[in-house]
């Protein structure tokens, strides 16, 4: 029974290896759009999850050497010059790949993929290679180069759903699992089987002043998520990776004149 | 002559041997320590007896651990919950435990329990969860019916919680993040 | 087999006991440490354990009165979130919003009532009860009041609405003093002051961003730090992609590229100073090609002749072309409406460029229409929000006051003038005219420091209060602000304290302000309002709880009725030529200094909160510290390299800060944010960077009092050191890689 178990769970890894992302079919499949003629860069949702998060505030001295840790970051394009220069944000976080680079580096199963379609980051088990963060494309994998501390009180604020992590462990974005796992949690309480749309909410989808982003259930038709997908000024960063992002995102549309 | 290996560790035998039976030492004394000496039955600040509540006078243990079935949290009764009964119960009254009791909640005290079933806090763990599911408390707990002192029986780490999950065919049980955070 | 010897099987014994309690003590070593598991004596009545509760209240960390939501677990405040039923802010929150944790956790927050001993400005404090620091300032009041010279206690306070206000001015009123006055730096007094003019109406308009098509903004960052940022973002999102085939435009005229103008469809960078004008050049057109009809046509023609598009076009340094099209966007748009604000409604020009804008929105025929500027014809407890806010002159007036020794008596709550205005003004040397100087204040910022007794106020989320936003959403709306978490220190909430103060003081004040606490007196206050318009069929206390529970209480249906359409005859006369006033040469001084709000920091009320120093500037992606923008031409010219450590130098003063190339920048001008160079106010915010109100001349716009912030010329000298400036961006190109999405269309 036992020895069955290791087995198929190992067989299950294997195969995993050969294909990442192998699940044919994810239970739920998170999925976030964001609309960037919506986004102003107003950087709302950087905070929103830091405060969710538990991100560290890690201090001048380590910001000046790029250890800084965040999770979703506005990153900044200019195009042409004064005085037609324009300025085009795009938030950056996990995208969550079904097919993550990521997934295939990690020596230790790390970081796998979730029945939900989730990329994680199990802290746990991390022995801090640092291959995953070499391997993703999107730059969203941060790595603890110290354990980092709150001056007193400023500890009291941090959120007792998350983990507060410590040196040597790579983390990212998580889709705010612990609201997913919330969401379904009161959904079982109501003997629902599913989550309903728009019960998960990502602290920075929810902080988000202009409503740029969505988040929900992509194998659901009928989710907010799903409709946005299909807007015809739907993309996925880097396409040509074959990375299959969970992260739609719409392009900034243009004045008509 | 001959010249044998042996014969050239002879000088280092008896203090091999020494020091096998010290690390045999070192084992039996960390399993008696596991076994008698550790955190699994701490001395409560209250010798409170489960067996006397939960067996001889058949009190459910969701009397006092009230929020077991609606959130993540057992709880362990209010100073004033014990109270509450402890207040018409003059045939107890004069037991030291209960005057321990009793200068407590006169001096509007907690009582600081050891807790003996803890879990690191890297793990999202819901008792409401487990009691929805019909697990019977004693499963994780043992038989704390017929315990004077709590004992810990389980380990309570993360083998045996997978374990559990596998046999009972939990519903994506053994995904990390179902019990990590 | 060997026999063992008794000797040795005495050694095996030992080594085996050895063995044994080695193990014992290890294994005890690696036990973990005993974790108590405390029960509550008497558990509240609502207390889930691990389950999070949410309180709504207001937020005040600037000026716009979002409605937040505070999630508690355990008795600690968690997370911010906007309230989702509150109008301003739907359910949504800015980064400072959000930050307001940080100011409640602060490790620099003020903790019991401090006195400086009678040396001040040394900066030691020495910690005094409560009883005696009210009794000294209650004896000193009471006594000024008695001898009738209760005129000598002032009271300067930063923006402060709802009954608090009231508080304040009920209590200086009593006191027999009329010198309680508001200075709030971001508020936007000119802008006021040009509606006053416009529209006859004392008080901010709602402008309806949300419905309109075409949103023509001078100046005015209405997405980052104007007036309400958070309504504005989701007036913005609705705006652009909320209406089905109906995306609305925005244009944003500035120096420097805000996040607004980041957001807009055309950046035009006019010459700074000459927004102003640039909106006559379009009334002009407007008027000319027929896009407005009105009965004063004629009049609008006569004032607006001198502001022909070749005129203004070489003042502006816009093409013609552009200000022509702009003109027909304008004047052909369903919706169209122009805002002032920034360094537009910052000149000597100030309220002359807000009342041009004023006759854009005349013409375009938006007021009191969806998608225009919405006037608040009725406001919860009729109040007047802004009213007490002096403005530059008022902070004038005081500083005359105290260099006078008219002053015994400073009250300071929640403003820092030392900081955020000019070394110019004078104000850090007047208080030393002032024999008795108090600070009601949660932080130890510049102004407090300067303190002879600092009264510690609990933060916002640890107070009861309320507020009527301001601008007001259209309709009558108030909020409840009410503790989220217990009070942490000896700290006491602003309100008791002036409560507590009038029982010391005596005489007839107790008997006409019996309150006890800001929480009575906030809840009389909503039962008469509440007697006054509420229904019948429910009493006050289910009201009450029902308020409170939902932290808002409005009648959205109040809003359309009768809009006041104000004639534009008022705007006509107020016309003249905007053009703003620089003070420095321009052979002395060739570029214009343009200091900018932060868009984390704002005014510098940030400076203090982790957070908002380690969230990258939306534009620039710099964190921690300050930075003079230059634009690539100036700084080739210059031969100015990023990270070069500049003097910049006005006729006002000077500033070292390291040279930051940023494209988005009017030649000719160096931009520089406010918001850093605290010289106090916490571990977070001190000796970081540098405060470009050290650089700014002491100018008033004349016609509003307000101080011209943005009208001093700088000349940079480039020092020869370097400086790291900390920022997140690494490459700023796309460099082909279509991040921004693909290039199929409009390439």
């Amino acid at each position: 029974m036992k020895w069955g178990n290791d087995l198929s769970t190992f067989v299950e890894k294997f195969r995993q290896y050969l294909k990442p992302g192998y699940y044919d079919e994810f239970d739920y499949h998170w999925t976030m759009t964001i609309d960037l003629d919506r986004c102003t860069g107003c950087e709302a949702c950087v905070v929103a999850c830091q405060a969710e998060n538990n991100l560290p505030i890690v201090g001048e001295k380590r910001y000046a050497q790029n250890r800084e840790i965040k999770w979703i970051r506005i990153e900044r394009y200019w195009e042409g010059e004064y005085p037609d220069v324009k300025m085009g944000f795009i938030p950056m976080l996990c995208q969550h790949c079904d097919a993550a680079p990521c997934e295939i580096a990690c020596p230790v199963f790390a970081t796998y993929h979730n029945q939900d379609g989730l990329n994680t980051q199990i802290y746990n088990r991390c022995i801090g290679t640092r291959t995953c963060a070499v391997y993703c494309p999107y730059e969203v994998r941060y790595f603890n180069w110290f354990t980092y501390t709150w001056d007193e009180p400023l500890e009291q604020q941090l959120n007792p759903d998350v983990t507060v992590r410590e040196k040597g462990v790579m983390e990212k974005c998580t889709f705010c699992i612990q609201r997913i796992r919330l969401a379904k949690d009161n959904a079982k309480d109501d003997d629902r089987r599913r989550v309903r749309d728009g019960e998960v909410v990502p602290a920075c989808v929810q902080s988000c002043p202009t409503e740029a982003m969505a988040f929900g259930d992509s194998n659901d038709p009928e989710a907010k998520v799903s409709k946005m997908m299909k807007d015809p000024r739907g993309y996925t960063v880097l396409e040509e990776l074959n990375t299959t992002p969970s992260i739609v995102y719409l392009k900034k549309a243009h004045a008509e004149s | 002559m001959s010249i044998s290996v042996l014969d050239a560790l002879r000088p280092a035998r008896k203090p091999a041997l020494l020091g096998l039976v010290a690390v045999f030492g070192l084992l039996i004394g960390a399993w008696v320590h596991g076994k008698y000496f550790s955190d699994r039955s701490p001395v409560q600040p209250i010798e409170f007896s489960h067996k006397v509540h939960a067996a001889d006078n058949e009190i459910p243990c969701q009397h006092c651990h009230i929020y077991a079935d609606t959130t993540p949290v057992a709880g362990v009764p209010s100073v004033s919950k014990c109270i509450g009964c402890h207040k018409s119960l003059p045939s107890v009254r004069d037991q030291p435990e209960i005057l321990k009791l009793m200068a407590f909640w006169e001096n509007r005290e907690p009582i600081p329990w050891i807790k003996v079933h803890d879990v690191p806090d890297f793990v999202h763990f819901t008792h409401k969860r487990h009691v929805k599911a019909d697990l019977e408390c004693q499963e994780c707990h043992g038989p704390v019916e017929t315990m004077d002192r709590i004992t810990r029986v389980a380990t309570m780490r993360m083998p045996w919680c997978v374990e559990c999950h596998t046999e009972k065919n939990v519903e994506h049980g053994r995904d990390c993040w179902t019990c990590h955070k | 087999m060997s026999k063992i010897s008794r000797r040795d099987l005495l050694q095996y014994i030992g080594a085996g006991g050895i063995g044994a309690v080695g193990g014992v003590l290890y294994s005890e070593s690696i036990e973990r440490d005993v974790e108590l598991l405390i029960p509550q004596v008497v558990p509240p009545e609502d207390y889930s354990p691990g389950i999070a509760t949410w309180y709504n209240t207001v937020c005040n960390q600037c000026s716009a009165g979002c409605g937040i939501s505070v999630r508690i677990r355990e008795g600690k405040a968690k997370k911010i979130e906007g309230n989702p039923v509150h109008p301003v802010s739907q359910g949504r929150l800015c980064a400072r919003g959000q930050s307001g944790l940080n100011v409640l956790y602060n490790p620099d927050r003020i903790r019991e009532p401090l006195t400086n001993a009678g040396q001040r400005g040394t900066g030691n404090f020495y910690p005094i009860s409560w009883d005696e620091v009210l009794t000294t300032i209650g004896s000193r009041i009471g006594r000024l009041k008695i001898e009738n010279n209760a005129s000598r206690v002032r009271l300067l306070t930063g923006r402060v609405r709802g009954h608090l206000d009231e508080l304040f001015a009920q209590f200086m009123g009593l006191l027999g003093s009329d010198h309680y006055q508001q200075y709030d730096f971001t508020y936007p007094s000119a802008l006021k002051a040009a509606n006053k003019i416009s529209f006859g109406i004392d008080q901010l308009p709602y402008y309806d961003i949300k419905n309109a098509d075409l949103l023509l903004s001078f100046g005015a960052d209405y997405l980052g730090t104007w007036i309400s940022p958070v309504h504005h973002s989701l007036a913005y999102g609705h705006m652009r992609q909320g209406r089905a085939g109906r995306r609305g435009k925005t244009v944003q005229v500035e120096p420097r590229m805000s996040l607004s103008g980041a957001a807009a469809d055309e950046w035009v960078a006019a010459r700074p100073g000459t927004e102003g004008l640039l909106a006559l050049g379009i009334a002009h057109i407007l008027v000319s090609d027929g896009h407005y009809n009105g009965s004063d046509r004629d009049q609008w023609s006569d004032v607006l002749q001198a502001y022909s598009p070749s005129a203004v076009s070489a003042e502006t340094d816009i093409s013609e072309g552009n200000i022509r099209q702009l003109a027909r966007e304008f004047g052909t748009s369903k919706a169209a409406l122009a805002i002032a604000g920034g360094a537009t409604t910052a000149g000597t020009n100030a309220v002359a460029s807000a009342v041009a804008v004023n006759a854009l929105n005349h013409l375009a025929g938006n007021l009191g229409q969806p998608g225009g500027i919405i006037f608040n014809s009725d406001q919860a407890f009729s109040a007047t929000p802004g009213t007490r806010q002096a403005g530059m002159q008022g902070i004038l007036d005081l500083v005359e006051a105290m260099e006078a020794g008219e002053v015994d008596v400073l009250l300071v709550h929640d403003s820092n003038p030392i900081f955020s205005l000019p070394d110019g003004v004078g104000f850090r040397q007047a208080l030393d005219k002032v024999p008795l100087i108090v600070a009601l204040s949660s932080f130890r910022d510049e102004t407090t420091e300067q303190a002879d007794l600092i009264l510690p106020t609990n933060t916002y989320l640890e107070s009861w209060g309320d507020d009527v936003p301001d601008p007001g959403v259209g309709f009558p709306v108030a909020s409840i602000s009410q503790p989220v978490v217990t009070t942490l220190y000896d700290t006491l909430p602003v309100g008791d304290i002036m409560l507590s103060l009038v029982r010391q003081i005596g005489g007839e004040l107790p008997m006409a302000m019996p309150w006890r606490t800001m929480e009575e007196f906030v809840k009389e206050r909503w039962r008469e309002e509440y007697e006054k318009r509420g229904s019948a069929d429910q009493d006050f206390e289910a009201f009450w709880q029902a308020a409170l529970e939902a932290g808002v209480w409005g009648q959205p249906g109040v809003m359309t009725g009768d809009q006041i359409v104000p004639s534009g005859a008022s705007t006509i006369a107020a016309i003249t030529n905007p053009a703003s006033q620089f003070a420095g040469s321009e052979t002395d001084y060739p570029l214009v200094l343009h200091p900018y709000l932060s868009a984390s920091l704002l005014d510098g009320r940030g400076a203090n909160l982790p957070w908002l120093q380690e969230l990258p500037d939306p534009l620039t992606s710099v964190v921690y510290g300050s930075w003079a923008e230059l634009n690539p031409a100036t700084a080739e010219d210059l031969g100015i390299r990023e990270g070069d450590v500049l003097e910049v130098e006005t006729p006002a003063g000077s500033v070292s800060v390291p040279a930051l190339i940023f494209p988005a920048l009017r030649p000719g001008v160096v931009a520089m944010p406010i918001g850093q160079g605290h010289t106090a106010y916490g571990r977070y915010a001190r000796n970081r960077g540098a405060n470009p109100m050290d650089l700014v001349s002491m100018q008033i716009d004349d016609r509003s009092g307000d101080l011209a912030w943005a009208a001093t010329r700088a000349r940079v000298r480039n020092t020869g050191e370097r400086l790291q400036i900390i920022k997140t961006d690494g490459v700023t190109r796309t460099l082909g890689r279509q991040i921004l999405g693909p290039k199929n269309d409009h390439a």
